[in-house]
């Protein structure tokens, strides 16, 4: 089993990296589609649901495909891991907006009557009153969101992307010891996730400690 | 007020509506600067409504809302009384407002939730803005709870931190929202000190209240409404001594009877 740690450890920088890569695409796209789709504005709200919901109805794999073979035809070709981040990257946003806007949603009434009673612009009512209650709300979710984003990342593999799943499959048909290997592999995504959800309890506790200071 | 004045809050046949029913029936009402109005009346009686209309957190189906003699908002369109967004920060930045639920920023400290605006919304310098704040804290005597967050104050402290976030806007013009309404008696007490000293210092104050005894003693004039219509009004102690209006009669005796 240590040589097939060693071998799949190759595989963890890429795994983490499209991880990362995927969720900070989905951290920072995702609040503009929040704030979209919470618009007055059937036009600027209509595209945003629909896109969201084909995201979200479209397999991750189907995804992946459809990114790799879609984007890198003629004009540049997209390498394996930058598909990987992009159509990760995007199902990311889809759900980090949806989780972006339960968390505003979560701001009670009186916030916002309070900060418009006050003439606060609409952008710092957002980024001083409602975005800063909304993110407590949004860390747990967020968080168990990056975890499943970890392992969904696996699926990288199919389009080539070298990561521990990738190591896995070469692994198995070099030694044909695939339980092991997958075992291996399994216990390296928990271990992985274990910082994840650490941070996660961290930055929890930190702000919820913050408000009430 | 002679006739000459301009009021310095002249609302005119204010209609608001939610979903289709109407909750306020063509009020107007006329504020002179340094008056206490209080609004009573039974629950239900659009008071609420009224005063929410007079910043715009309920934009009026119909009727002009004038301060200082001029208008707020610019026709109808759709229902709605149409305000363009500088001209309706302009006026909420002159129209301070205190809550049922306070309403303090949760996630600020004290003196945070009365620079904020200060800083946002007026544009003071983040200096400026702390000082006044400070000021303000002194002024409802919160001074020591400057830097602690509105979860670690009661109740009444933080109706106070709220009058003082409005206050440090430099109003015209307070609107309280049923302010003690929330607290038990010791801690709207203390609320209602504030605003005793506040109407003193000549502050223009509308309190939608149920508290007779403040209305009685500190406001000027009592307005009494009931299904979403004014009554009646007149001089506070006068209305309270001797009401014309059979349903202002019935109103007060059961407040009397409790």
């Amino acid at each position: 089993m240590a040589d097939f740690l060693q071998v799949l450890a190759t595989g963890i920088q890429t795994t983490v990296l499209i991880t990362a890569g995927a969720f900070g695409v989905g951290v920072v796209l995702g609040l503009p589609l929040a704030l979209l789709r919470r618009s007055r504005n059937w036009l600027l709200r209509a595209p945003v649901i629909a896109v969201v919901e084909v995201i979200r109805a479209v397999p991750p794999i189907v995804w992946l495909f459809l990114v790799y073979y879609g984007l890198s035809s003629d004009l540049a070709q997209l390498s394996t891991f930058q598909a990987a981040v992009g159509g990760l990257g995007l199902i990311a946003a889809a759900y980090m907006s949806e989780i972006y806007r339960a968390g505003i949603e979560a701001v009670p009434d009186g916030q916002w009557e309070a900060g418009r009673a006050l003439a606060l612009p609409n952008l710092s009512l957002y980024r001083r009153v409602v975005l800063p209650q909304a993110l407590v709300v949004v860390i747990p979710p967020a968080a168990t969101y990056a975890i499943a984003l970890l392992k969904d990342s696996a699926i990288a593999s199919v389009i080539g992307a070298q990561d521990i799943t990738f190591h896995a499959f070469q692994e198995t048909q070099a030694s044909l010891q695939g339980l092991s290997v997958f075992a291996t592999a399994g216990l390296l995504y928990i271990l992985l996730s274990l910082p994840i959800a650490a941070v996660a309890r961290y930055a929890d506790r930190a702000l919820v400690q913050r408000m009430a200071a | 007020m002679t006739t000459l004045d301009v009021p310095l809050l002249r609302l005119q046949d204010i209609c608001v509506s939610y979903k289709g029913n109407r909750v306020v029936h063509d009020v107007s009402l006329d504020v002179a600067g340094g008056e206490v109005v209080a609004l009573i009346g039974p629950s239900g009686a659009g008071k609420s409504s009224l005063l929410r209309s007079i910043n715009f957190l309920e934009t009026p189906e119909s009727g002009t809302v004038l301060l200082s003699g001029n208008e707020v908002g610019a026709g109808q369109r759709r229902g709605r009384t149409q305000v363009s967004k500088t001209a309706l920060a302009a006026h909420r930045r002159d129209v301070g407002m205190v809550f049922q639920s306070f309403n303090l920023f949760p996630h600020l400290s004290a003196v945070e939730n009365v620079a904020l605006a200060q800083v946002h919304s007026l544009g003071r310098s983040r200096e400026e803005a702390k000082k006044r704040a400070y000021q303000e804290l002194e002024h409802v005597g919160l001074r020591d709870h400057a830097e602690v967050s509105p979860a670690k104050c009661s109740g009444g402290q933080q109706q106070r931190i709220a009058i003082a976030r409005a206050l440090a806007m430099d109003p015209k013009l307070m609107l309280f929202d049923e302010p003690t309404s929330a607290l038990d008696p010791e801690l709207g007490l203390e609320v209602l000190g504030t605003m005793r000293r506040l109407a003193h210092e000549g502050m223009t104050m509308i309190v939608v209240t149920h508290e007779m005894h403040f209305a009685q003693d500190v406001a000027d004039r009592i307005v009494f409404m009931a299904d979403g219509r004014i009554v009646e009004q007149g001089p506070a102690k006068e209305l309270m001594r001797n009401p014309q209006h059979e349903r202002t009669i019935r109103f007060l005796k059961a407040v009397r009877d409790r």
